[in-house]
């Protein structure tokens, strides 16, 4: 019974004399925890099992102009360690987050990341416009969404197209300006050279790697769309080598993502040079992963005898 | 209401028919809270590389024991694997997750359809219908005898009913080893025409099983001018609202099956 109860009741990390806090490209983290956009929508579907206030950040789902209907149905398959979605990016809209939910995370005190979608050059930029009166701390411009015909990763994988979006964002706001990078690339610090040249503060590292599953004895693919978003502890090799790729090549920081499940993920994420890291798919898994995750860092600092998170970052020796 | 991940002790998990089992678990936090047709998101214990949870229906709860019970078909590699899982084992529950069946106020007369393993989500719907004193109907349809897993509850429930006109359950099976040989839909259609012409029509229509089963149904029910539910079971990761996997398209759009359902009146789904 005692296990039980703590369980329900520990919807924050446990104390620590060890300096968690980070600084993410103008956006100060009280840790180095966020969530990766999509798996957390705005969090309050979260909030019995996490005080969302408790970490780094709230990264809340893709929004764009207006609403997006997303894609048809099935849009998740599971594989092993992982699984594949494709949403599509739904979701009701810039006015419906600003109205229902940013207003929500202002009075339970989160720090609040808003990733932007679109479906053109011009769409990001009004809906940051759309933004710049709401309580946001940071943008997170999502070039890298598998899932969407226009916009997304079409965007994300050509450099001229990744220097004129970021370009447009960066002068519609002074806010912090996180870009989400994709995987599906040849080169993926061409590409993070490209953000940081067009005015980005910081990188996000990896979105979903493309992928497909088939049900062979139906001779179908398990997805309506055919292809999805592949995540989940599978894809943290990959994450990991793009993360320390990218600290090489840029010096804006870093919020690292792919497959993070646990506390010594996380620190292998920073030891790679994340600044800061994204807890996803693990959420699905375990409603309160990003706090045993923030939980699982305390244990490895203390153990390691790391007073300041900071400490961490790119702090691999090869 | 709140939502907890309650680590469950695994009391029983028995074969109960073909490719049927029964769990017992212990979760009295979900057992004091689960109402009709909500469902509890399980993490399946030793299968790490599986990393999703799956959706269970409650087919039953004893509040005071702090137990519930969940009746599993084997479909693929996560319910094969929970076949193996022994008494003592812990799993954990989120849950109770979802709007569960919410028959009219003032029902009177209800038919409950359950198809295969769907029979189960709709057993406590049963008992609080009866417990409230309303002449409940129910008819099972399943492969095969073997595979009417719930009717053995339910006779005893409606047994149980009789002072308030439940009759026995209606059943078919489509290889005519018990009951009407064929689909349950004839049942329905019949139970239908004998309650409207009887003059105690029924004003409460909740059916559970396979899509193309509930869609007949509901079929019926409007044809008879009766509010029908159906509970939805689609492809789901998060169960908590978050994931925007498992959505239904209805009259007002896309909706969750896990948190705006798994239950729907028929009438708002697009299908």
């Amino acid at each position: 019974m005692d296990e039980r109860n703590e369980q329900m009741a520990a919807r924050t990390p446990r104390a620590t004399s060890v300096s968690l806090a980070v600084n993410l490209g103008g956006l100060g983290m009280r840790n180095p925890v966020t969530t990766a956009s999509g798996t957390f929508a705005a969090g309050r579907e979260y909030h019995d099992f996490v005080d969302v206030a408790a970490l780094g950040a709230v990264t809340t789902k893709g929004v764009s102009l207006n609403g997006w209907e997303g894609n048809a149905s099935p849009r998740i398959a599971e594989v092993p360690s992982g699984m594949l979605n494709s949403i599509g990016l739904q979701n009701p809209g810039v006015a419906h987050l600003k109205e229902h939910e940013l207003p929500w995370l202002a009075e339970v005190g989160a720090t609040t990341i808003v990733n932007v979608s679109g479906h053109s050059f011009d769409e990001y930029v009004s809906v940051i416009e759309a933004l710049e009166d709401a309580p946001v701390d940071a943008y997170e411009v999502n070039i890298s969404c598998p899932n969407v015909d226009a916009g997304g990763m079409t965007m994300g994988c050509h450099v001229p197209s990744v220097e004129k979006v970021v370009s447009l964002c960066r002068a519609a706001t002074a806010r912090p300006l996180i870009v989400k990078l994709t995987p599906n690339v040849t080169d993926i610090t061409e590409i993070a050279r490209a953000a940081e040249a067009a005015g980005a503060d910081a990188i996000s590292l990896i979105n979903t790697l493309l992928g497909m599953a088939i049900d062979a004895r139906r001779r179908r693919p398990q997805l309506a769309r055919v292809v999805g978003g592949f995540s989940g502890p599978a894809v943290k090799p990959v994450a990991l080598r793009m993360v320390w790729q990218c600290h090489n090549a840029v010096k804006v920081p870093i919020l690292g993502m792919g497959g993070v499940t646990t506390g010594t993920d996380a620190v292998e994420f920073m030891l790679a040079g994340a600044t800061a890291v994204a807890v996803g798919t693990a959420n699905f898994m375990n409603p309160r992963a990003t706090v045993d995750v923030i939980d699982g860092i305390i244990d490895y600092c203390e153990e390691q005898g790391v007073s300041d998170v900071n400490e961490l970052i790119g702090a691999l020796q090869c | 209401m709140t939502l907890v991940n309650e680590k469950a002790r695994i009391l029983a998990n028995a074969c109960v028919g073909p490719r049927l089992w029964l769990m017992e678990l212990e979760a009295p936090a979900i057992a004091a809270a689960v109402e009709p047709g909500q469902f509890v998101h399980m993490r399946v214990p030793l299968m790490p590389e599986r990393i999703l949870r799956r959706p269970f229906s409650i087919y039953a709860r004893d509040a005071q024991a702090g137990t519930v019970e969940v009746l599993y078909q084997v479909v693929g590699a996560g319910t094969d694997h929970m076949t193996t899982l022994g008494a003592e084992l812990k799993c954990e529950l989120m849950g109770p997750v979802g709007r569960g069946w919410q028959p009219p106020a003032a029902v009177s007369r209800a038919l409950l359809v359950g198809g295969g393993v769907g029979a189960a989500p709709l057993f406590m719907l049963a008992e609080e219908l009866v417990g409230a004193g309303v002449r409940t109907d129910v008819v099972l349809g399943a492969q095969t005898e073997a595979a009417l897993a719930c009717r053995g509850r339910y006779e005893e429930l409606l047994a149980a009913g009789a002072s308030c006109g439940c009759a026995g359950a209606r059943c078919a099976t489509d290889d005519g080893s018990f009951g009407r040989a064929g689909f349950c839909t004839s049942l329905v259609e019949e139970a239908l025409a004998e309650a409207a012409a009887s003059g105690e029509p029924y004003d409460y229509v909740a059916v559970c099983g396979p899509e193309p089963l509930m869609r007949i149904v509901a079929g019926m029910a409007k044809a008879s001018g009766v509010p029908c539910e159906v509970s939805m079971e689609k492809r789901m990761a998060c169960g908590i609202g978050a994931c925007l996997s498992c959505v239904v398209d209805t009259r007002a759009g896309k909706k969750r099956s896990c948190v705006d359902g798994p239950v729907f009146p028929a009438e708002e789904l697009m299908w």
